[in-house]
């Protein structure tokens, strides 16, 4: 257990994405054993991982999410047979884009959790915020939000000029 | 406009002592959509459903969020409370605020802005929530079970005995399957026909369970509680309704050499024949490729002497439909065959091993009708070249099965055990004998199993020898069997006289077939697949559909007629209710936008989509979609996942929840 | 070094193509062909349907048919499959998007006749229609393609293309991307996106995206931000190539179509080559029963999962 609490000066948001029959229930059995976290997470259950559309993520972080897991079943055990063979390949993928257009994989983690492993649970969740604060803030979508202008790079001198002149 | 209510739970201390409740309250109800917001000691108990109830009714709330335990605890309990307030269960939702917060987290303050969080997040969920009915499927209490052998009768009794009726689909003449062939049974060794054919009579003479022998199934449509089964009945070329099995027919035959499948090939049978005596039904059938009057037009013998005049060469197949609304597949096994296989094929055969080619190499099933008192040599063990008695008999274990290079990796579960039986029954048969076996493991799990083989090697003096046979070749009148003992580390060469292969156990031919027309998977050699290995080992992902038997994986006798129960309880705890009820989370297509691309139907695991036609009013085409079946779809939303314009949408868990959520953070 | 590419044959191709269609329509085999014709400027193309055996003549093949014609039998021209079975004039790369239609039971096979063509590369652009096809001025796509020939059409003129050695432009960019840091490729990716002026030509040109109602088109709930700005053009771009993994075809439509000179398909590209050395998918002739991230195998990699 922690003994004293360490004061930090940034407190990630982290964002899960699980499945209702393994890792929510996984992330129950740590609550029911009382095992001790990091408050960052935000769990949003979903019946099977091969639910979880890429967009999902993309939109977690673009609203403001600094770390996101996905997790669910282990191969084999899905409980819809075979829904996170599905999403392992779409996250297979998907990652691959993101990486591709900049984002630090850092901060997307995708893990199996089973019903029974709390122990787990608490190790991703915790291993995921502190790495993610070791990293700092997602800037990078934030600041998107912020341009609200079309942002099309001022690159002749006549732009320049009309642009100034606003 | 939602009127939302939320109520916090304080479960004893277990929330309130890390979360300040009070404050979770006054927060979530300043929410927009928010009506009423209160924290209460134990929601879960009456006067804490009681408060719930009536907050419904005297602040006309719309959505309801509880914030307590989780849901996989008490979603059930407020959704039922809900209810019976008047609500829809499914506009009720629970924050998990005690395993996901007070639990895990001891600083009071991050604990209570985490909970105030969790509620919002729920409440902006429940505000997309829609009335969501219960979905109900009618069902027809009848059921259908396909295969005759152990397994299918089993299953077939338990159901008819239990007030259904069963239509019993069987592809051969006669039912009894491999079990009606087997000499004796261990571990107790009594006589197999002596326990089958009890049963196959039982089956006979129910009055609920209708008998379609020599007859497929050719086409299967609808879903759990309402299948369609369209059934082809082979021309049997004899009436099954006026034969009374007197068996004349059979006895004036001039047609009499035709190898007996049912005696492995060894016993002849005439041209119009039933398998064997004790077949039920037992109606002769005529074999059309062998009889003279199909082949040249005379003949025609049977039919002057057949008092009730049951023969009829203009039989043609017919097709018969019946509707049920549970099926339970149990087409049983079939023995691998050794001689080589086509190029190309996964499974390599044991063309050395001289099976086809060297007559007295024979396999476990050829030596069950040679031990049994019905067989065709009346249960003396004689070998099929020269009628002599073998005196040094060699049984070859793992012939095909755990030999990947042969193609086939598993385990084939019963050859261990019916291999001791073989060389104890040839003990007891010819005293004078020796019977040698070539092992690689001895698997004897199972209730007196071990005891058995034990007694086959201390007591009836089988020399069992752990390694495998490189090779065996016809010498003179003998087979020399050349193999290793790894055991002592030498080369063992025996010359016997009859050499048994203990072969693999595959599938029946064509059990892929019949899963695409079922609808259910296999794995890749065949075997049904269940939908949950450990904990739904009966059922098949496909609802409605059960398995029993060696059509599932390799089994012994009690373990299938066990399986074979425990799927007619499956059907009938199905049976038990006239309407299914199922929970109404499944997908639903948005045929508008639905471009038909089916990459849903793609990904479904179930079989659940399946393609519709729209049509104008003039009856032209104008496109196909995909339609989920709510009788079949278990509500995983793999398909809204990977459909690209999102025109399937799983109720329950909609995009409009989950952005909501998201953008609630 | 600029060296020119030999075309030399599609002087007979284009007789080849204009002998076979006159066949087909007079013939009644076909109602329609979907080909190239010349356009008014010199050398250089336009697509057009031709349903008379006269207008035969007109078709042509030049190193300015840049067009995927497939995109004519889905989304843009609902009403041409309906006229009965239409033939189409395919380069290896249009053939591989119709194949993918194929499979994704957009088309159907006996409602086409594939009239294929001998490629040897296409114009990057067309804004100079009479260009002469080099190694400088060929379309990007051309230096990576293996697809020269196509098979399985119904006709193929008897021309065989001399493909020359090319380096490979996407695979360079790719490589020299991946070398970045992630904060580097943002920064190349957030300039490049911030052109975008959501014209949605790279939608409308793409044989893929058939959608009725694309995803980033809806406002209930509204997964994509809709407007012209950086969050939403970059949202939209990662949607796009994602519906697009394992479908895209590399005609690379999008890129040329894009008016800011976006690279879009070198996204397309990147998940080309990640499908391939995860599942060793590739776009080809062959008509699947399933796309790559519409199946699984039981050891598919899971390294990235803890």
């Amino acid at each position: 257990m922690h003994s004293e609490k360490q004061k930090h000066t940034f407190e990630p948001k982290i964002i899960a994405f699980v499945c209702t029959w393994c890792t929510y229930a996984g992330a129950d059995l740590a609550g029911t054993s009382r095992m001790q976290y990091p408050s960052n997470v935000r769990v949003l259950k979903f019946p099977c991982t091969g639910r979880i559309d890429p967009v999902f993520i993309l939109k977690a972080f673009q609203q403001g999410a600094d770390g996101v897991l996905v997790s669910g079943c282990h191969p084999g055990d899905c409980h819809y047979i075979a829904g996170n063979f599905h999403a392992r390949r779409r996250f297979a993928v998907f990652r691959k884009l993101l990486e591709f257009v900049g984002v630090d994989l850092n901060r997307l983690q995708f893990s199996w959790v089973s019903a029974a492993e709390g122990g787990k649970w608490v190790e991703v969740v915790t291993d995921l915020t502190e790495k993610v604060r070791a990293m700092g803030p997602m800037t990078e979508f934030k600041e998107l939000a912020m341009e609200e202008q079309w942002s099309g790079a001022i690159d002749t001198p006549e732009l320049k000029e009309a642009y100034n002149q606003i | 406009m939602s009127r939302i209510g939320v109520f916090i739970c304080h479960c004893g201390e277990n929330i309130s002592r890390t979360v300040d409740v009070e404050r979770v309250a006054q927060e979530v109800g300043k929410l927009p959509g928010v009506a009423f917001s209160t924290d209460y000691k134990y929601m879960c108990s009456d006067p804490g459903q009681n408060l719930l109830k009536k907050a419904i009714q005297d602040q006309k709330l719309s959505h309801i969020v509880v914030a307590a335990c989780s849901p996989r605890m008490h979603e059930k309990t407020f959704r039922k409370a809900v209810e019976a307030a008047g609500l829809n269960p499914f506009l009720c939702e629970m924050a998990n605020i005690r395993e996901h917060c007070s639990w895990v987290h001891e600083n009071k303050e991050e604990a209570t802005v985490k909970a105030v969080e969790i509620v919002g997040m729920m409440v902006e969920r429940v505000k997309k929530n829609r009335v969501l009915p219960t979905i109900t499927v009618p069902v027809t209490k009848r059921a259908l079970v396909i295969g005759g052998g152990i397994a299918g009768i089993q299953a077939a009794l338990d159901i008819a005995d239990c007030g259904h009726e069963v239509i019993l689909v069987e592809r051969e003449p006669s039912i009894g399957g491999h079990m009606a062939q087997l000499s004796e049974t261990f571990p107790t060794l009594d006589c197999s026909q002596c326990i089958m054919t009890p049963k196959m009579v039982d089956v006979a003479n129910h009055p609920r369970i209708k008998l379609y022998t020599y007859s497929e199934i050719e086409l299967v449509e609808g879903y759990i509680g309402n299948f369609q089964v369209t059934i082809k009945r082979k021309a049997r070329s004899v009436n099954e309704d006026t034969c009374t099995g007197c068996g004349v027919c059979m006895e004036k035959c001039p047609v009499r050499k035709i190898p007996n499948k049912f005696d492995c090939n060894l016993g002849m049978r005439p041209a119009i024949y039933v398998p064997f005596p004790q077949a039920v039904p037992n109606t002769p059938v005529i074999d059309r490729e062998n009889c003279i009057k199909f082949k040249t037009g005379k003949c025609g013998l049977c039919q002057k002497v057949c008092g009730p005049g049951a023969v009829d060469y203009e039989q043609e197949d017919s097709l018969v439909v019946e509707a049920v609304g549970a099926i339970v597949v149990a087409t049983g096994f079939d023995l691998y065959t050794i001689d080589e296989k086509p190029k190309g094929s996964a499974i390599k055969g044991y063309g050395e091993f001289g099976h086809g080619k060297i007559p007295d190499v024979i396999d476990g099933m050829t030596f069950e009708r040679l031990a049994s008192a019905s067989g065709p040599t009346g249960g003396k063990i004689l070998r099929p070249s020269d009628g002599r008695e073998p005196k040094q008999i060699v049984f070859i274990q793992c012939i095909g099965s755990r030999a990947r290079e042969k193609g086939i990796s598993y385990c084939s579960k019963v050859c261990c055990m019916y291999t001791a039986k073989h060389t104890m029954l040839y003990h007891h048969k010819v005293h004078d004998g020796q019977a040698y076996v070539f092992f690689m493991d001895a698997r004897t799990p199972g209730k007196s199993y071990d005891e058995f083989w034990r007694r086959s090697i201390e007591e009836e003096e089988a020399v069992y020898i752990r390694g495998m046979v490189s090779r065996l070749y016809q010498k003179g009148d003998k087979i020399v069997v050349m193999g290793s003992d790894i055991a002592v580390g030498v080369q063992v060469e025996i010359e016997a006289d009859m050499v048994v292969l203990a072969t693999a156990v595959q599938p029946q031919k064509g059990a892929d077939l019949l899963a695409q027309k079922l609808g259910i998977s296999y794995d890749k050699y065949n075997f049904y697949s269940e939908a949950h290995a450990k904990l739904r080992p009966v059922e098949c992902a496909t609802a409605g559909i059960y398995l029993a038997g060696a059509c599932q994986g390799p089994k012994d006798i009690p373990e299938t007629v066990g399986q074979a129960s425990a799927a007619a309880a499956k059907v009938m705890t199905l049976f038990s209710k006239d309407k299914l009820e199922r929970e109404p989370i499944v997908a639903r297509v948005k045929e508008s936008g639905c471009v038909g691309c089916f990459a849903c139907k793609k990904v479904c695991a179930y079989g659940a989509v399946e393609e519709k036609e729209i049509r104008d009013r003039q009856g032209n085409l104008i496109k196909t979609v995909a339609f989920v079946n709510p009788g079949v779809c278990a509500g995983c939303g793999t398909c809204q996942a990977t459909c690209p314009s999102k025109c399937v949408e799983l109720d329950g868990y909609t995009d409009e929840q989950v952005i909501a959520m998201i953008e609630a953070l | 070094m600029t060296k020119p590419i030999d075309t030399s044959i599609y002087t007979a191709v284009t007789d080849a193509i204009r002998t076979e269609a006159q066949r087909i329509l007079s013939e009644g085999q076909v109602s329609a062909i979907v080909g190239y014709a010349a356009a008014r400027r010199k050398g250089s193309a336009q697509p057009i349907v031709i349903s008379q055996p006269d207008d035969a003549a007109k078709l042509i093949f030049t190193p300015a048919c840049v067009n995927n014609l497939a995109v004519y039998l889905t989304k843009a021209k609902k009403e041409i499959p309906k006229s009965g079975k239409i033939g189409i004039v395919v380069k290896g790369c249009d053939l591989k998007a119709l194949s993918g239609l194929m499979g994704e039971s957009q088309l159907k096979r006996e409602d086409i006749y594939l009239i294929g063509v001998p490629c040897a590369g296409v114009l990057a652009s067309t804004v100079q229609p009479a260009t002469e096809l080099t190694t400088d001025s060929i379309a990007p796509k051309c230096t990576e393609c293996d697809a020269h020939l196509p098979t399985g059409c119904d006709f193929v003129p008897a021309q065989t293309p001399v493909a020359a050695d090319l380096e490979k432009k996407y695979a360079a960019e790719i490589t020299r991307l991946e070398a970045l840091t992630p904060a580097e490729r943002w920064a190349y990716w957030k300039e490049q996106f911030s052109k975008c002026i959501k014209c949605y030509a790279c939608r409308q040109v793409c044989p893929f995206c058939f959608c009725e109602q694309c995803l980033c088109d809806r406002n209930k709930p509204q997964m994509v931000d809709t407007t012209p700005r950086p969050a939403g053009n970059t949202a939209w771009h990662i949607v796009r190539a994602m519906h697009l993994a394992g479908r895209c075809a590399g005609c690379a439509e999008c890129e040329r179509v894009c008016p800011m000179d976006i690279p879009l398909n070198l996204l397309n590209r990147k998940m080309a080559k990640e499908l391939k050395e995860l599942y060793d998918h590739e776009a080809g002739f062959e008509v699947l029963d399933k796309g790559p991230l519409n199946m699984f195998t039981e050891k598919d990699d899971q390294s990235f999962i803890k």
